[in-house]
């Protein structure tokens, strides 16, 4: 009895779901409100906005924000490159072989993930600046520490595609007479892929949003949009920032959505189950 | 085979950390690290009023920005486990997008809401709830907000995994057995999710404790936190010595609290 009146009483469900759209509201809100300040016409917020205007979205388009954009997305590609390419050998070793020591390599390795990234940038900071390389604080040294930061995910994306494989593939192709190289080459990289990309989405997304690291390794003319942005508010509002935050915004969504389409990068959100 | 990844990260990940550590056993003078080795930047940063002070605010916001996160996230995340909309999936992903974006451009959003001539309260004044315009920001409590804001995915994402191994059928089993909707919850739902609302909120405490976008838009110098006084140590005092001591604190209480969500959360498999 008790059973069909918890399928017939809506109630708690409907209670429920009225704290969903709320906790949805709460989520979503704070960008629905940025994106509509943009383009409103007075110039300081107005909510509801006053009018409508695209100039703050004219001035979001002058080079004092399109520089550090075009630099965090040259940032971004770069590094999701390299920290691929260093991730792909990792994540075999580690996946593949048990071996003395591998406990500490596995710890080498996520531990960018453990350990917080602000305290990564300020010992960078002190590296770069003990070993005289203070000239190389800025772009070098961003990318530096953002593949150092990015690497995890890469690592954990292609392991999770490795785990996804079946195990006697190698065996297969070497029993049919291809060499290590050519197995690697033609069977096991065509095959994983997906989490090869997927993790150089996440790595892109991670060196574009980060703030933490940045700060400390960025210098004039050299900074990536996050920090540029940071630096604006201390001089209070202007609606060109909602413009910017916005754009900043839709860059990793539409290259979200985009990966996704043509891979399905989904299933390394929690892919851990796979 | 993994000699260069393994060489990169030895080199600009854990020497780095090293530095840091050595540092903080050094005393600066005149913006220059000695060689002298002490111990007196641990007793000034634990025994001045100000810097106490620094740690009781970053635990008080790590452990408000954990609870906050899992009174949203847990229905959230139960609400999204156990629905047959079929918009289940854009659900899902509605709830994670945010973590698309930089913390930066969320926790603005929450400076345009909060400011003295934000959203906020001009809505208040237009209703004529306020006669006058109240300071909501900077405050620890505007910090609790915006981080609690942008944390919130990963307690979502951590919930939904302890919730997705529960089966919907020891649900029913409780109910039919003559338990009610408040019993089956507390005695059967919320112990067997457990460890991933310990797990979500260690991780989101841990993240806490080490931001610094959120405390530098929502706070103000009255509120700093560690991250906030980290950087003024670093880059505007150049004081070593201390901004060090404050990291490898950072870093003692951050790996402390992830290795107790390692044992009480769900395990990670891949690797």
């Amino acid at each position: 009895m008790n059973f069909t009146r918890w399928r017939a009483n809506h109630a708690p469900w409907a209670g429920l779901r009225l704290f969903v759209i709320l906790v949805y509201v709460f989520s979503l809100g704070p960008i629905l409100i940025t994106a509509a300040v943009s383009f409103n016409s007075g110039n300081r917020s107005f909510f509801p906005p006053r009018g409508f205007s695209i100039r703050w979205w004219e001035r979001a388009f002058a080079p004092e924000w399109l520089e550090p954009l075009w630099f965090s997305i040259k940032l971004g590609s770069l590094t999701a490159l390299a920290a691929t390419l260093l991730a792909l050998p990792m994540a075999f070793a580690l996946h593949r072989y048990r071996f003395r020591g591998r406990d500490a390599l596995l710890a080498l390795t996520l531990g960018p993930l453990m350990l917080p990234s602000l305290v990564t940038g300020v010992g960078l900071l002190q590296l770069f600046e003990l070993l005289g390389l203070r000239e190389y604080v800025g772009f070098t040294a961003l990318i530096v520490g953002h593949v150092v930061i990015c690497m995890p995910f890469a690592v954990r994306t292609v392991a999770i595609s490795l785990s996804t494989l079946p195990p006697n593939l190698e065996l297969a192709a070497a029993s049919l007479g291809a060499t290590r190289w050519a197995t690697l080459r033609h069977v096991v990289l065509p095959l994983i892929k997906t989490g090869v990309v997927a993790g150089a989405v996440f790595a892109f997304i991670h060196s574009f949003t980060d703030v933490n690291l940045s700060i400390f390794l960025a210098r004039p003319g050299e900074i990536p949009i996050t920090v540029k942005i940071l630096g604006f508010l201390e001089f209070g509002f202007a609606p060109t920032l909602a413009a910017v935050a916005v754009i900043t915004l839709l860059l990793p969504l539409v290259l979200v959505a985009i990966v996704e389409r043509v891979s399905g990068l989904g299933d390394f959100i929690y892919g851990d189950r796979k | 085979m993994v000699a260069i990844p393994a060489a990169f990260l030895l080199v600009f990940f854990v020497a780095p950390n090293a530095l840091l550590l050595s540092a903080s056993f050094q005393k600066t003078q005149a913006q220059q690290l000695t060689n002298e080795l002490t111990l007196s930047n641990y007793a000034f940063l634990f025994t001045r009023p100000l810097y106490l002070e620094v740690f009781a605010r970053t635990l008080l916001v790590g452990v408000s920005v954990g609870l906050v996160d899992i009174l949203l996230g847990f229905p959230l995340a139960y609400f999204l486990v156990r629905t047959r909309s079929r918009w289940k999936g854009l659900l899902i992903a509605l709830s994670l997008a945010p973590l698309l974006a930089s913390v930066v451009v969320r926790t603005y959003g929450w400076y345009i809401i909060l400011n003295r001539f934000g959203v906020a309260n001009d809505a208040l004044l237009g209703m004529g709830i306020i006669e006058e315009r109240i300071p909501f920001m900077p405050s620890t409590g505007a910090i609790v907000i915006g981080l609690a804001h942008a944390l919130l995915p990963y307690t979502v994402l951590s919930i939904m995994g302890s919730l997705q191994g529960i089966n919907p059928n020891l649900e029913s089993a409780a109910m039919s057995l003559g338990a009610n909707r408040t019993r089956t919850f507390f005695n059967v739902v919320l112990p067997l999710a457990l460890p991933g609302v310990a797990g979500g909120f260690l991780l989101v405490f841990s993240i806490a404790i080490s931001a610094y976008a959120t405390p530098a838009i929502l706070g103000g110098p009255a509120t700093q936190v560690a991250a906030t006084a980290i950087y003024n140590f670093i880059i505007q005092l150049l004081d070593w010595s201390l901004g060090a001591a404050l990291a490898v604190v950072l870093i003692v209480s951050t790996l402390l609290l992830l290795y107790a969500a390692s044992r009480v959360g769900t395990k990670k498999a891949a690797l």
